[in-house]
């Protein structure tokens, strides 16, 4: 297994307090309170383990993460537990969508978060307007929802490079 | 009482407008004033963040700069809305580099992020600015002998340091204490603080549907009458997954699902077509208390 030097940085210099996650010392308490490990926990064979992660991660062994099935990054659920019980204060979660974007960048992500990133700087809305949903609006009473300023946002996207991870 | 921007998003807004229908009655009631602004997608915590992270806090930015403009606070209907917003503004207020890295973009479409604004989940609003007692006094049809879980949902209380809530992010009461003041009753469930599954769906459904089935496993065997929920995408993985749930495990998941505006409507004498009850899949029982 192969340090990345480079990986093991970028990692560090992305959490508040870059020294902090090496206070990590494997407790399990993430993966104990994490709801996905519950439920693809296979007789001592987690699928999701977001103690692993951190581990990897902090020793910046790259390829064992992205060359692993991309259920090791995108199991996640984005539910906070992990950054709340965790005794040590590591924000797991931050280093997580380190992971994700990396996986996205290497375009190994899953196809709804290209899809969905794509409607929202093309639309400016994750949801675009229909008209159905219009007149059932007008229906019970409620204002027209203001258009954002779509032009504005997509420069602004654009401007920093985000529309190239799109696919 | 000071007038609020409104942040529907983009799920109450432009999917389920029933449910902004019954939070607007309610403000309407309560004494809540808002006014709108062109609002784009916050974006998503979950989404849009895995996605791009310094996108995330570009756009968010955007959005608190609009606010900024009037000089007005937010109060945003949606978990999700209300974590990126709070956490884009915890972000950039810890970390002066970003902030720096994040203004100079916004400046080349002639915007400027201060950092003078707060946002509010519409929960805290109710519960700490309205408060219980001018709740209590707005409510003409008791809820007494309603049985009711909770799930105020992830990014209501999570992480903690972003979402600033008196609660405490493992044991939250905030909601709990705004059901109860319709007269209802409170059951404990030991998987209320739990994940509904939806983020993960978004990648991997299955895993999302074994979460929502341990939820509702919890909620069932607590004899709880309807699940009440402070959150758009929650409330669509209850409402819309519990048929499907059904077929696929073979059981019987009916469980009502009410957003705590919906409930307060119908406990403040609001009709239920005027809010659009109809629209909800999981079918509304007939359950007594509340007078459907």
């Amino acid at each position: 297994m192969v340090m990345d030097f480079e990986f093991r940085k970028q990692v560090m210099d992305y959490h508040q307090g870059s020294e902090v996650i090496k206070y990590c010392y494997q407790c399990s308490r993430c993966t104990d309170n994490c709801p996905v490990s519950y439920v693809t926990d296979e007789f001592y064979s987690v699928k999701y383990n977001p103690r692993y992660n951190i581990l990897n991660a902090l020793l910046g062994y790259k390829d064992k993460i992205f060359s692993a099935d991309p259920l090791a990054i995108w199991g996640c659920t984005v539910c906070d537990t992990c950054d709340e019980v965790c005794p040590q204060k590591i924000e797991l979660t931050e280093v997580f969508t380190l992971l994700k974007n990396q996986s996205i960048a290497n375009g190994d992500g899953p196809d709804f978060i290209y899809q969905q990133a794509k409607t929202v700087i093309e639309n400016g809305k994750a949801i675009p307007m229909q008209s159905a949903i219009e007149r059932r609006r007008q229906q019970m009473g409620l204002p027209d929802i203001m258009a954002p300023n779509a032009d504005e946002l997509q420069s602004l996207m654009s401007n920093m490079g985000i529309d190239k991870k799109l696919k | 009482m000071t007038e609020y921007k409104m942040f529907e998003g983009c799920t109450i807004g432009n999917r389920i407008p029933f449910i902004e229908a019954a939070t607007r009655r309610v403000f309407e009631k309560l004494g809540v004033e808002t006014s709108e602004a062109p609002f784009s997608c916050c974006p998503d915590p979950t989404g849009f963040k895995s996605f791009d992270d310094d996108g995330w806090l570009a756009m968010g930015a955007r959005n608190l700069c609009i606010a900024e403009e009037e000089g007005k606070d937010i109060i945003s209907l949606c978990n999700g809305c209300t974590n990126t917003l709070r956490g884009v503004q915890h972000k950039l207020k810890h970390d002066s580099l970003k902030k720096e890295k994040i203004n100079s973009e916004l400046s080349k479409i002639g915007k400027s992020y201060k950092g003078s604004v707060d946002v509010k989940h519409f929960v805290d609003v109710l519960r700490h600015n309205v408060g219980l007692d001018k709740i209590k006094s707005a409510i003409s049809k008791p809820l007494e002998g309603l049985k009711v879980a909770c799930h105020p949902g992830c990014h209501y209380m999570r992480p903690h340091e972003w979402m600033e809530t008196d609660d405490d992010p493992m044991r939250p009461k905030t909601l709990r204490e705004l059901v109860a003041a319709t007269g209802a009753t409170v059951v404990d469930y030991e998987e209320e603080v739990i994940c509904c599954g939806s983020a993960v769906s978004n990648a991997y459904e299955e895993i999302g549907m074994q979460n929502l089935k341990r939820k509702l496993d919890g909620v069932m065997k607590a004899g709880a009458d309807i699940l009440v929920v402070n959150c758009p995408a929650c409330f669509q993985q209850f409402d819309t997954n519990q048929r499907t749930l059904s077929k696929e495990f073979e059981a019987k998941y009916n469980i009502p699902v009410l957003y705590i505006t919906e409930l307060y409507a119908l406990a403040m004498g609001v009709s239920p077509d005027d809010i659009g009850l109809k629209y909800h899949r999981t079918r509304l029982r007939d359950i007594e208390p509340l007078g459907l």
